[in-house]
């Protein structure tokens, strides 16, 4: 059977959960691989959340957030990307690639986008193969 | 008679057994009086086939209070678990290898059988040796935590346990009442001075020695923190100390390295770490060998073999 | 095939293993094994480390005797990175060392074996223990505990720990002594010489006169012996020395600790994970067999005993000549491993006591300048339980390339299986066996202190 992943997505209250439920609206077709869910901000997302995910039966983990300067609460996106450096850099220490972690950047009218980004993620990942293998 | 007890070591160094005779003077009433030992193979003879060896399965005699130190690294330490939990009505993990995997779950960082394989290759071994298999247990395919195999009741980390806080826990047992276990970090019952921000913005290996006077008391001395030595104690279970007094490693003049495991039962000491050291403007990418900061809290899926990079398209 | 009978775990002891012994169709002896049955692989584990962090994690091989494998291992680095420690930073982790035995051996004795001779071999299993020797011996018991103790706080008053130590380092130790640690540990240990002597004599009128003739032979073998001694005069040494191999005919070898490979081999068995040591140098192979074997020697206390050419200090000295004059040098008797031990113990209470009354141990340079480099270094000490080896080599980094170690019991393993079979055999005959002659093929085992 093909291995289907399954991806934690989080996203922020604001920007890409609208996004991702605009899509929704609009009727687009993107993979079912994916599970949202839904924070006030990027900059709310520990580590800790990351890892636990994967050690949990996730293979793969996205953060996905308003743009850079447009943050609801000012530099909440900016919290996230200087952590993604290390969570990129942590992975391997935890026996993860690290294509596991995406960090990506949404408005909440780039419905389109979100769609992109996320499959390209599953397919991402689908090479990868599982990430308790 | 005392209230019956069993005590099992798994995939042990027996450290923590040593720390329970540690207990010193009180140790005599509580193996005499205040418990009946009934099984216990540092301590005792009774054995699990049989007095006499001619039995086929492995009993251990039902008892009220177990106590299990050490991993899960193999079959034989899987069964002996199962039966502990079969017959003893309240289970202890004691000491971080049962709670948290100990320094022995540094293998599942790596591949196991291709380490076991280079064990029995070294410089002074017989060549064409393998791999022993006959009437050994054979491994599990990583080491685990006893609370990952079976239901564990009670849970005192440390290596070696405190034995003040062993002996509270067994008598609190008996005596009905909850024991009184200390909750917090090593930073939080570690009296060295604190000024602020580090001075460095990397943390140094240990190969100085700390700056200290030996006529003061630890309190007189800053925070090996501070003066840049990579010190677990903000990720690490306050206890070594017994609750009071002054943390056992900085009482040596030397930096924390987390043998008790995490604070919270699932935290994650090498990602609180570096999250602490990111948060105070010390460079995270300093750490020589930043794995080993699991090097006590391995199992839980924390650590594993690494993998190669993915080519870059 | 007759049928087997698992002792399973043999008890009293310091760590994991079972006999087997498998019985013909008569019901006697036709084959005995030893299973070690632990392996948890920290040479490889420790690969990839910094260098100067390998002692704090290689102490965890034991928690019998972890400052043996802490000060080895610090040993080795040293090697490694180039470094000479500080004359008072090698005298304080001396001491620690010497102190460890101390504990050590209270333990080994009184807690683990004495309740077989105490209470007597046959004895129900349900009070052939420390329990038992509370309730037997009162007075005896509560002393030994207390002494055991006393030690222990010493080390863990001093260095900070006295299981899994922490406080010697990569050049030297991390603090130095102040004058008012030295009272007090001077105190202690004269305390535990008077206890020492107490033992001995304990050890000399109530087990050994009425157990040495009776138990005289269990286990019996003969074999060659590995000790370390002093570079100098031959004289016996724990810490830092020459390694001596001697046969069975008290002809011997000295080489240095660099050069084991050249002496020792590691044989590997299908039925055990631990390696079975053999002396390689006599160039005879290895083999097990009670009547010829090949290639066998012991370590641990009868072996250093056995080796060295005399004591440095004056109480054990004295213990020595009396022992050397009752069975003669080397003596082979198994259960004469805890006489040795005794001896021994003397002799880490003076030891201590010496050092402690060295005038420059509260000097404050107690650590050498240490730079991380690419290097090999092999370190040393004369463990409880044998002659402990680490081996690394590391990068120029500082981080640990390969390790080798060759571990105190494991010198061990095979005498012990002959010794089992060896007891087994003489005891179990026409398929009667109890309870009590199963001990006592365990205490064969016991004597060893594995």
């Amino acid at each position: 059977m093909d291995f289907e992943p399954k991806i934690i997505v989080f996203c922020c209250n604001w920007c890409s959960y609208a996004a991702a439920d605009l899509a929704g609206i609009n009727r687009m077709q993107y993979p079912h691989n994916v599970w949202i869910i839904r924070l006030m901000c990027s900059g709310m997302v520990h580590p800790e959340f990351i890892m636990d995910a994967l050690s949990q039966g996730a293979d793969g983990v996205m953060v996905l957030g308003c743009h850079l300067g447009e943050c609801h609460y000012r530099d909440g996106n900016y919290r996230a990307l200087d952590r993604s450096d290390m969570v990129v850099e942590l992975l391997e220490d935890f026996g993860y690639e690290q294509e596991r972690f995406h960090l990506a950047w949404i408005s909440s009218q780039e419905a389109d986008k979100f769609v992109e980004v996320v499959s390209g993620m599953v397919n991402r990942i689908k090479k990868l193969g599982p990430a308790g293998g | 008679m005392g209230v019956t007890a069993a005590m099992e070591w798994l995939g042990s160094c027996s450290g923590c057994e040593i720390a329970f005779l540690n207990i010193g003077e009180d140790l005599v009433p509580l193996i005499t009086e205040t418990l009946d030992l009934v099984h216990a193979p540092l301590l005792m003879d009774h054995k699990y086939f049989g007095q006499c060896g001619e039995g086929v399965t492995l009993e251990i005699p039902d008892a009220v209070i177990g106590i299990v130190t050490g991993g899960v690294n193999n079959r034989e330490h899987l069964t002996v678990l199962r039966q502990m939990r079969k017959k003893c009505r309240l289970l202890i993990a004691l000491g971080t290898c049962a709670t948290h995997g100990g320094i022995p779950a540094l293998m599942n960082g790596q591949d196991q059988q291709a380490s076991w394989q280079a064990i029995f290759k070294t410089v002074s071994t017989d060549p064409g040796a393998e791999i022993p298999e006959v009437e050994v247990p054979p491994p599990l395919d990583r080491v685990y935590a006893c609370d990952e195999k079976v239901k564990i009741d009670m849970q005192l980390p440390g290596c070696p346990p405190n034995p003040e806080l062993i002996a509270e826990l067994l008598v609190a047992i008996v005596e009905g009442r909850s024991p009184v276990l200390p909750g917090k970090s090593v930073c939080d019952t570690c009296p060295a001075r604190r000024e602020g921000r580090s001075v460095v913005g990397k943390v140094k290996r240990f190969i100085e020695n700390v700056e200290f006077d030996p006529g003061e008391p630890v309190s007189g001395m800053r925070c090996l923190l501070e003066q840049g030595f990579m010190c677990m104690g903000p990720v690490t279970a306050g206890g070594c100390n017994g609750g009071e007094g002054v943390p056992a490693c900085i009482s040596a003049r030397v930096p924390c390295r987390g043998c008790f495991g995490p604070v919270r039962k699932n935290g994650n000491q090498l990602l609180d770490m570096m999250n602490g050291l990111a948060s105070n403007g010390i460079d995270f990418k300093s750490v020589v060998d930043r794995r080993s900061i699991l090097r006590f809290s391995g199992a839980h899926g924390r650590l594993r073999p690494l993998k190669k990079r993915v080519a870059k398209e | 095939m007759g049928r087997v009978l698992n002792i399973a775990p043999v008890s009293r002891i310091e760590g994991h293993a079972k006999i087997a012994i498998h019985l013909d169709d008569d019901g006697n002896v036709a084959e005995t094994f030893l299973h070690v049955q632990s392996l948890r692989g920290f040479e490889k584990f420790i690969e990839g480390r910094p260098a100067e962090e390998v002692p704090r994690i290689v102490n965890r091989i034991c928690g019998i005797c972890p400052w043996m494998h802490h000060l080895a291992s610090n040993k080795a680095v040293d090697g490694a990175f180039g470094v000479t420690p500080t004359p008072v930073g090698y005298k304080l982790r001396e001491m620690c060392q010497v102190m460890a035995h101390i504990s050590d051996k209270i333990l080994h004795f009184f807690f683990l074996a004495a309740p077989d001779f105490v209470l007597g071999p046959d004895a129900d299993y349900s009070v052939r223990n420390v329990m038992g020797l509370v309730k037997a011996a009162p007075e005896l018991a509560r002393q030994v505990v207390r002494m055991r103790q006393l030690g222990q706080k010493m080390l863990e008053g001093f260095a900070g720990r006295a299981i899994h130590p922490v406080a010697g380092v990569v050049g030297g130790f991390a603090k130095p002594m102040i004058e008012e640690e030295r009272k007090e540990l001077l105190c202690g240990a004269r305390e535990l010489l008077d206890f020492s002597r107490y033992a001995l004599d304990f050890a000399i009128t109530d087990v050994f006169a009425k157990y040495m003739d009776a138990f005289s032979d269990l286990g019996g073998i003969k074999t060659g012996f590995l000790g370390m001694v002093d570079r100098e005069d031959g004289s016996l040494r724990l810490y830092d020395g020459k390694l001596r191999l001697m046969k069975h005919d008290a002809s011997f070898v000295d080489f240095e600790g660099d050069d084991y490979t050249e002496y020792l081999a590691e044989h590997v068995v299908p039925w055990g994970y631990s390696k079975m040591v053999y002396a390689k140098s006599w160039d005879e192979g290895f083999d097990m067999t009670l009547t010829a074997p090949r290639g066998i020697y012991r370590a641990n206390t009868l072996a250093r005993i056995n080796v060295c050419d005399k004591i440095s200090t004056p109480g054990a000295q004295a213990a020595l000549e009396e022992f050397r004059s009752l069975f003669g040098r080397p003596a082979q008797q198994t259960l004469l491993y805890h006489y040795a031990r005794l001896i021994e113990l003397i002799y880490s209470c003076e030891r201590t006591i010496e050092i402690l009354e060295w005038p420059e141990i509260t000097g404050s340079d107690v650590r050498a300048k240490v730079v991380p480099k690419a290097g090999r270094g092999v370190g040393l000490v004369e463990a409880p339980r044998g002659t402990l080896i680490h081996d690394y080599t590391t990068d120029e980094n500082g981080c640990i390339t390969s390790a080798n170690m060759i571990v105190g019991t494991t010198h061990n393993i095979a005498p012990m299986n002959m010794s089992v079979k060896r007891a087994a055999s003489a005891l179990i005959k026409n398929g009667v066996y109890s309870e009590g002659i199963l001990n006592q093929v365990e205490m064969a085992v016991r004597a060893y202190d594995p």
